[in-house]
């Protein structure tokens, strides 16, 4: 079955760290320069990133989730440097298009924040199993059937996706289009996304009577079939990243 | 001992005005093995709801009267309407008709899938693998371990789900036709799991359209029409009651044989549509023609198609066939190539080489909407077509895409809705029907087109008695209409009653092309392509012998 | 007030949800595969909230961003799982109110949902975006409003009204077709009476 997580079992020392530690690394990673309060501090968290990214194997994966966003870093770029309240210094012009400082420095704070963020965040998606992470919030205490409904998304979507093609071919048998100009394709829409959608809906109707049957309103305490426990290298992980916040808190103290 | 009792039970769905469930009143033993049937909408799910705890906890509604577990006496019994669905769960379990809705939907491996029912109730995790184990053993999916349950089959994910059940260990296991949406093949791998059950002495109640089953299986059967008991007694005697008929059933051959006598039953007589003289040779001669020569014939021509997905894995490898105006049934087994054929003749896949001849015309050059006008396509699944509020315009649909004026669609809808027999439901909302009528919604829509050839995927899958029945006189009046019907089927005795032409397809290649009379005599082919012998067949050789 | 956000947390309504965050991909991926210019990604959002009350449409609309951030590798979406919330809240309350019986009460519907969605963003595209919202027809209209030295939130909020609110309309019209098809046997689960009444 195709899996909509983007998790790879690459068995390194990062796919093995307890889910907590790695997301404890997303919020140090994108407070840390925030407290900081340098656009070097963005710099070094970014580097820290890629470095954990390379050391997993995962760089290759990374790139692909970061990239989208450089048309909208383009854009930001432009509007700001053009066009940003403050802007009084004049760094370059490209014919009639004055670029300014003050509006550039905006861009860059905005750009390198929304890049460290996607970094580390990428560093936890793809090393963390989607599966493993929600039975660890359920032992720390999530309600049972939150993490049902995180777990059984990454199953129904790919189902869906799935119903999407076959119901695709069966409509246009009966004659639909589904090429053409804008407004075919529009009318489209409903014979295509009408029934994957009341029929899932109706599906839910069995699925509920079905977990009735396996005992989900039980009161009692969730029994788990494995034990996971924070091993030394998960507090040595929260050490560094405690170690790192105060250093951020130090530098932005220091001047 | 007494395990279950009814006592003048009562049940009846919200805003809706007729009872589900009358009035019903009986006791099952210990260890019994109870079938139950009537005709679909009889309340068989209801009663098997009913015994769950669905009825009346999760679906609500008004009920009346009590249904108990264990004992007669009200004291140690447990009462169904005042205990929980989680708690009942240890008690009773219940399997149900469609595999895929029964799985949790939140694990990704068999075992854990096992497991969720046992880790909700909090039982502790030794004795859950424990169960588990045992479970896996009993019901021979060992090696299905680590498998997404979504990956299985019908028949092993229908497996699972029983063993899901299993293992939470109730007294009481009832089933509600757990293979009436599973191709016969996987339905075998369903029933011999219920033969080792049987064999183990858990307390069963089995909701089932397969009488020869039924009456292999129970100890007692109930017969349910309307809601209401009609009788509860041993399948000796239920199947050979008078009125039957009158109740959607049809009883099993060997009842049929020894109670009127093979001559009046005309075994001999059976009139297999394929028997009739000449066919078989004209049909060989064909499949050979097809090879020979590069005249397309009256319908389709297939070349030397070949077809795979992805290239590592051909589905189809240079097939050659001439289809006409015969009523064509294709068989062979899951994989074997069926659905992917009938895509590229109605043009939903292209070649990958070869080519496909409609009426002496390349189809690469055609769209599937162009083709729409031609050929009809019924797909498996009703539900990955309906999108309308009421069953007319549902039906309307197709024609009117098809550039059909007004005032014909709903002529050609209406006909169409007497023919498959939903006459009277044109303004009701398709989702409120039942599984089998939505299936034959799907069926008049595509039959309102009004096309040259009708090509239907498994359309006997989840019909009753009576379902068939319309299917054939559908498929016989289509076939005096000069009409080419194409149907992929797993159902050996729907086949040998209607075809007559059958091509088995296996490893993409066809493997026999003849009258049914031909083919189902041939044991090796039938091996090969993993077939089943009609039942009339069967029974005739046995008389023979 | 009380009957406005009163949820049921049962079975039925666990069951939907995740379906209802399928949805929400699905009108997306469709949207996408037919090259229609808009997004209609909270279809299942607001077909939850119909169903289950502002509660659970909140629920719903806040998971589906958590989870697609999951797939994407996207935290910053993450952040407009508040959005999302605003939607399902805003579309419950009205459902519960009576707006999504007739199609003209539901193009009100719409506009208050596009709205509460234009009023949460704004805030949420200045703070991480600078203003800008990645969609190219607002953006333009943006860039403009900060030629004209228009004030960075009135351009973001203009950015965003003029994506969400044909959005949202278009989104309901749907949701509206869709749930108005829906069969009696399943809407009941979600508005039966939960007491049983009584055949003896």
């Amino acid at each position: 079955m195709k899996t909509i997580s983007l998790y790879v079992d690459k068995k390194t020392y990062l796919t093995g760290l307890h889910p907590f530690t790695k997301l404890f690394y997303v919020i140090a990673a994108i407070t840390a320069p925030l407290i900081a309060g340098k656009l070097s501090g963005f710099f070094l968290m970014i580097g820290i990133s890629l470095i954990l990214l390379i050391s997993g194997g995962l760089l290759r994966k990374a790139l692909p989730l970061v990239v989208f966003t450089f048309t909208i870093l383009l854009t930001i770029f432009l509007i700001q440097g053009l066009f940003y309240q403050n802007n009084v210094t004049p760094l370059l012009s490209l014919g009639q298009l004055v670029f300014y400082r003050e509006g550039l420095l905006y861009a860059a704070r905005i750009g390198l924040n929304i890049l460290n963020m996607l970094f580390s965040f990428a560093l936890f998606v793809l090393s963390t199993d989607p599966f493993i992470f929600v039975e660890e919030l359920e032992r720390a205490g999530l309600p049972k059937k939150a993490g049902y409904i995180i777990v059984s998304v990454f199953q129904i979507i790919p189902q869906m996706a799935a119903a999407k093609n076959t119901i695709t071919d069966a409509q246009r048998s009966r004659g639909l289009e589904t090429e053409g100009r804008l407004l075919t394709r529009a009318r489209a829409f409903i014979p295509l996304l009408s029934p994957v959608v009341t029929s899932a809906l109706i599906n839910t109707r069995e699925r509920s009577a079905a977990l009735e049957i396996r005992g989900f309103e039980a009161k009692t305490r969730k029994t788990f079939l494995s034990e996971r426990s924070f091993s030394r290298s998960d507090r040595l992980g929260f050490f560094l990243m405690l170690l790192l916040l105060s250093v951020a808190v130090l530098w932005r103290n220091f001047q | 001992m007494t395990c279950l009792t009814f006592r003048n039970l009562k049940y009846r769905y919200p805003h809706q005005e007729k009872l589900a469930l009358d009035s019903l009143s009986f006791t099952i033993k210990k260890g019994e093995f109870v079938g139950l049937i009537g005709a679909n909408g009889a309340g068989k799910s209801t009663l098997c709801g009913a015994v769950m705890g669905l009825v009346p906890h999760f679906y609500k509604g008004a009920y009346g009267g009590k249904i108990l577990l264990g004992g007669e006496d009200e004291d140690d019994a447990i009462e169904v309407a005042k205990t929980p669905i989680a708690e009942l769960c240890r008690s009773v379990g219940l399997v149900f008709q469609n595999p895929f809705n029964q799985l949790s939907g939140a694990r990704i491996t068999v075992y854990e899938e096992i497991a969720f029912g046992l880790q909700n109730t909090g039982i502790v995790r030794e004795e859950i693998r424990r169960r588990i184990e045992a479970v896996m053993e009993l019901l021979d999916i060992v090696s299905l371990r680590d498998r997404n349950p979504f990956d299985l089959s019908g028949g092993q994910m229908q497996r699972v789900a029983l063993a899901s059940v299993l293992v939470m260990e109730p007294e009481i296991l009832v089933l509600d036709e757990p293979t009436s949406q599973l191709d016969p093949a996987a339905g075998e791998e369903v029933f011999r799991a219920v033969e080792t059950l049987k064999a183990s002495g858990i307390t069963i109640i089995m909701a089932e359209q397969k009488m020869e089953k039924l009456a292999a299986y129970c100890d007692r059967i109930i017969l349910l029409h309307q809601g209401k008991i009609v009788d509860f007694d041993t399948p000796d005697q239920i199947f050979s009651r008078d009125d039957l008929s009158d109740y959607g059933i049809c009883p099993p051959l060997s009842y049929l044989v020894a109670k009127k006598g093979a001559e009046k039953l005309d075994i001999y007589g059976w009139k297999p549509h394929s028997s009739r003289d000449s066919q078989d040779s004209r049909a060989a001669q064909d499949s050979r023609a097809a090879r020979d020569s590069w005249f397309p014939a009256e319908i389709f021509a297939v070349r030397n198609l070949s077809f795979s997905y992805v290239p590592e894995l051909p589905v189809l490898t240079d097939l050659c066939l001439d289809l006409d105006n015969r009523t064509t049934a294709i068989v062979g087994q899951n994989g074997a190539g069926k659905t992917t054929l009938v895509k590229l003749l109605k043009g939903l896949l292209s070649p990958v080489s070869g080519s496909i001849w409609y009426r002496k015309e390349d189809i690469s050059g055609k769209t599937v909407a162009m083709l729409a006008r031609d050929i009809g396509y019924v797909f498996q699944n009703p539900d990955d077509q309906i999108f309308k509020y009421h069953v007319l315009d549902e039906v309307m649909f197709g024609p009117l895409h098809i550039g059909m004026e007004e005032q014909l669609a709903k002529t050609r809808a209406l006909e169409a809705l007497e023919t498959v027999g939903l006459t009277g439901l044109e303004e009701v909302n398709p989702y409120d029907l039942e599984l089998h009528e939505r299936k034959m919604v799907a069926v008049a829509s595509v039959l309102a087109m009004d096309t040259a050839v009708l090509i239907l995927d498994e359309p006997t899958i989840a019909q009753d008695y009576r379902g068939r029945e319309t299917l054939k006189r559908l498929i016989r009046q289509l076939e005096g209409e000069g009409k080419a019907v194409l149907s992929i089927l797993h159902d050996m005795d729907f086949v040998y009653d209607c075809f007559e032409r059958v091509i088995v397809l296996a490893a993409g290649k066809v493997m026999g092309d003849a009258g049914g009379e031909v083919i189902f005599h041939n044991k090796e082919l039938l091996k090969q392509a993993g077939l089943e012998q009609p039942t009339a067949v069967k029974l005739r050789n046995l008389r023979i012998k | 007030m009380k009957k406005i956000f009163y949820t049921r947390f049962n079975v039925a309504i666990i069951a939907l949800i995740p379906t209802c965050i399928g949805i929400n991909f699905l009108g997306k991926l469709l949207a996408s595969a037919l090259r229609l210019p808009l997004w209609l990604d909270s279809i299942g959002t607001c077909i939850s909230a119909f169903l289950g009350g502002p509660i659970i449409g909140a629920i719903c609309g806040a998971a589906s961003n958590l989870i697609y951030g999951f797939t994407t590798g996207d935290n910053i979406s993450l952040i407009y799982a508040l959005t999302s919330m605003g939607i399902g809240i805003a579309v419950g309350i009205m459902s519960r109110l009576g707006f999504m019986e007739t199609f003209l009460k539901m193009l009100l519907t719409a506009c208050v949902a596009g709205l509460a969605a234009v009023v949460i963003s704004t805030p949420l595209n200045v703070i991480f975006w600078g203003g800008t919202t990645g969609n190219v027809w607002g953006d333009a209209l943006f860039a403009a409003s900060q030629a004209a030295g228009m004030p960075v939130f009135l351009g973001s909020f203009l950015d965003e009204l003029v994506v969400d609110v044909p959005d949202k309309l278009l989104t309901l019209i749907i949701v509206f077709i869709i749930i108005k098809g829906l069969p009696k046997k399943l809407t009941s689960l979600y508005t039966a009476d939960d007491e049983i009444k009584s055949l003896d």
